[in-house]
């Protein structure tokens, strides 16, 4: 008799947990009367793991604003919104045990240009982008990081307005916002991380290796 | 009608192509993940360096993913640690490889089989791990071994480049280096018969990318043939890459198989190999197993039965980080397919 379970898709991996002794932590898929849920699960039986399995299903709960029912988590509206539930998940196991005690603001200061950028939700699930200083440079900024929330969180273009995203739920979702923006600011670096990790693991023929 | 078979009967039976109650699941090189490191208890790079993690996390393959064979030896540097080359363990998330770059031989005269190879840990954690699991599991399924072959040591002991170089410069050199460099193989290999291995891998990497078929046959076919006349018990040859070229040449050698890569199809590989040798494989790993979904390991696993390939399993070892979920696949789809042909036995 075997001890794995069938939790559903695995949709995300953390090989390591930089927090709790190296154990391996997946994000799992079921959708229940038609609703995704998602399940952090580690198949560590170290004394521990459960816990740390707990807190962080409790960070993705607040970091995300996921509503919890037993241990699997959901959006308000229903929607899977898949991508963005990967970067919940990835951000929550980077975040140091008891770290987190809200989600994150809708504001930030851009590192980059020295701007404070700061979103607003305008309702039906459309956000709008500021930022503050000189209008020279401003438009592009605030549309690279409209295309990195695009790109996090599948969020889509608001046709004629390029200071906006939306979620094709046409719901709020203020913590998971605040949850991407300052990733968003960033893209490239997210890209690069997703690129090295997708190469770890992978057995390569002598003749390939360096 | 074949009776119900055991694990071992069935891959046994495969490999020699003889009839099957159903397609066996077969891993002949790894299926090891970071999950079931951690079900185990046994996280790189201990499970390949100790016994007792090494058989615990081969074991899973056949109890949790349900595969009729257990394979040990993950890695492929094991001898090669054994005879100095510098290793780079690496963690948990990642294969131990061979420094490659930091050769140890330079020329035939300095090939030389330390006289403790078999006793050291590396070597004989896996012959160890062959008689745990031996005795774990009896007769129930299939334990296959794995012994690296000289080209690829040619690569591990004087580099990849050095080593390629040497073939095209002087082929009666490169001759002596992988005649000396054989008995490491054949050495390993009895160890692990006599430890209690079903069957034995042997990956000799010239690779589709690097060696022709041409150079396969100049090489490497009449060692293989030596191979298999030395090695008492069925051989599975393992080499990556598109390999169409010289499986007419592998045919010839009397291994019982082939583990061939998903860059060769299977209707193609099989009109070569004409029934001479069984073949193995050959689901895709980095896209197929590592990014896809168990419907498309479905699809491939059903190309390969359709073609008629003996024994289904990845073509290579699988990334550390696959799915379980996607592994369990394979097995599920080899049964879904005999009862969707059940009538047409």
């Amino acid at each position: 008799m075997g001890l794995t379970r069938d939790m559903g898709r695995r949709v995300e991996l953390v090989s390591m947990d930089p927090h709790f002794h190296d154990i391996t932590l997946g994000l799992y898929r079921q959708d229940h009367n038609g609703r995704p849920q998602y399940l952090v699960y580690t198949y560590s039986g170290l004394p521990g793991a459960i816990e740390r399995r707990e807190t962080i299903t409790q960070i993705a709960q607040i970091l995300g604003g996921t509503d919890r029912f037993s241990d699997w988590l959901q959006f308000s509206c229903g929607s899977a919104h898949q991508t963005a539930a990967r970067r919940l998940f990835l951000e929550s196991c980077k975040q140091a045990p008891a770290a987190v005690s809200s989600a994150r603001p809708l504001g930030i200061l851009d590192k980059k240009t020295g701007r404070n950028i700061v979103v607003s939700n305008v309702g039906g699930g459309v956000y709008q982008i500021a930022a503050d200083g000189p209008e020279e440079g401003k438009a592009a900024r605030i549309d690279a990081i409209a295309n990195g929330l695009k790109k996090l969180g599948e969020l889509t273009a608001v046709p004629e307005h390029p200071d906006q995203v939306a979620f094709p739920c046409g719901q709020s979702h203020d913590a998971l916002v605040g949850l991407l923006l300052p990733r968003a600011l960033n893209v490239r670096a997210i890209l690069r991380e997703e690129e090295e990790a997708g190469t770890r693991g992978l057995l390569v023929a002598p003749s390939q290796q360096k | 009608m074949v009776a119900t078979m055991t694990s071992r009967e069935r891959v046994l039976a495969a490999l020699a192509r003889e009839p099957v109650d159903r397609t066996p699941s077969c891993n002949p090189t790894s299926v090891a993940t970071v999950e079931l490191m951690d079900l185990a208890r046994a996280p790189f790079p201990e499970a390949c360096r100790l016994a007792e993690p090494m058989a615990r996390l081969a074991a899973t393959g056949y109890t949790e993913l349900g595969f009729d064979t257990i394979m040990p030896v993950f890695s492929i540097i094991q001898e090669s640690s054994a005879l100095g080359c510098k290793i780079q363990w690496e963690q948990k998330d990642n294969w131990p490889t061979v420094r490659m770059r930091e050769p140890i031989w330079e020329k035939h005269e300095d090939v030389r089989i330390p006289d403790g190879l078999l006793n050291h840990p590396d070597v004989k954690c896996v012959t160890d791990a062959i008689r745990i699991l031996r005795r774990e599991f009896g007769n129930e399924v299939a334990i296959i071994g794995k012994t690296m072959g000289p080209w690829s040591l040619g690569y591990h002991c004087f580099g990849v480049e050095p080593f390629l170089l040497l073939s095209l410069d002087d082929p009666g050199k490169t001759k002596l280096c992988l005649d000396k460099m054989k008995e490491i193989t054949v050495r390993f290999g009895l160890a692990q018969i006599e430890a209690g291995a079903d069957a034995l891998t042997l990956p000799d990497h010239a690779t589709g990318d690097l060696v022709s078929g041409e150079y396969y046959a100049r090489y490497l076919r009449d060692l293989h043939i030596e191979f298999a006349e030395r090695l008492p018990v069925p051989i599975i040859l393992h080499i990556c890459g598109r390999t169409v070229d010289r499986m007419e040449f592998i045919a010839q050698t009397g291994m019982a198989a082939f583990h061939y890569d998903s860059k060769n199809d299977p209707a193609e590989s099989m009109a070569v190999v004409k029934n001479r040798i069984s073949l193995v494989g050959n689901i895709n790993n980095p896209e197929t197993l590592f990014s896809r979904g168990p419907e498309q390991v479905k699809a491939e696993v059903y190309k390969n039965m359709d073609a008629g390939v003996q024994l289904i399993g990845p073509e290579c070892a699988v990334p550390l980080q696959t799915s379980i979920e996607n592994l369990k696949a394979i097995p599920e789809a080899i049964r879904s397919w005999h009862k969707e042909h059940a009538g047409n036995n």
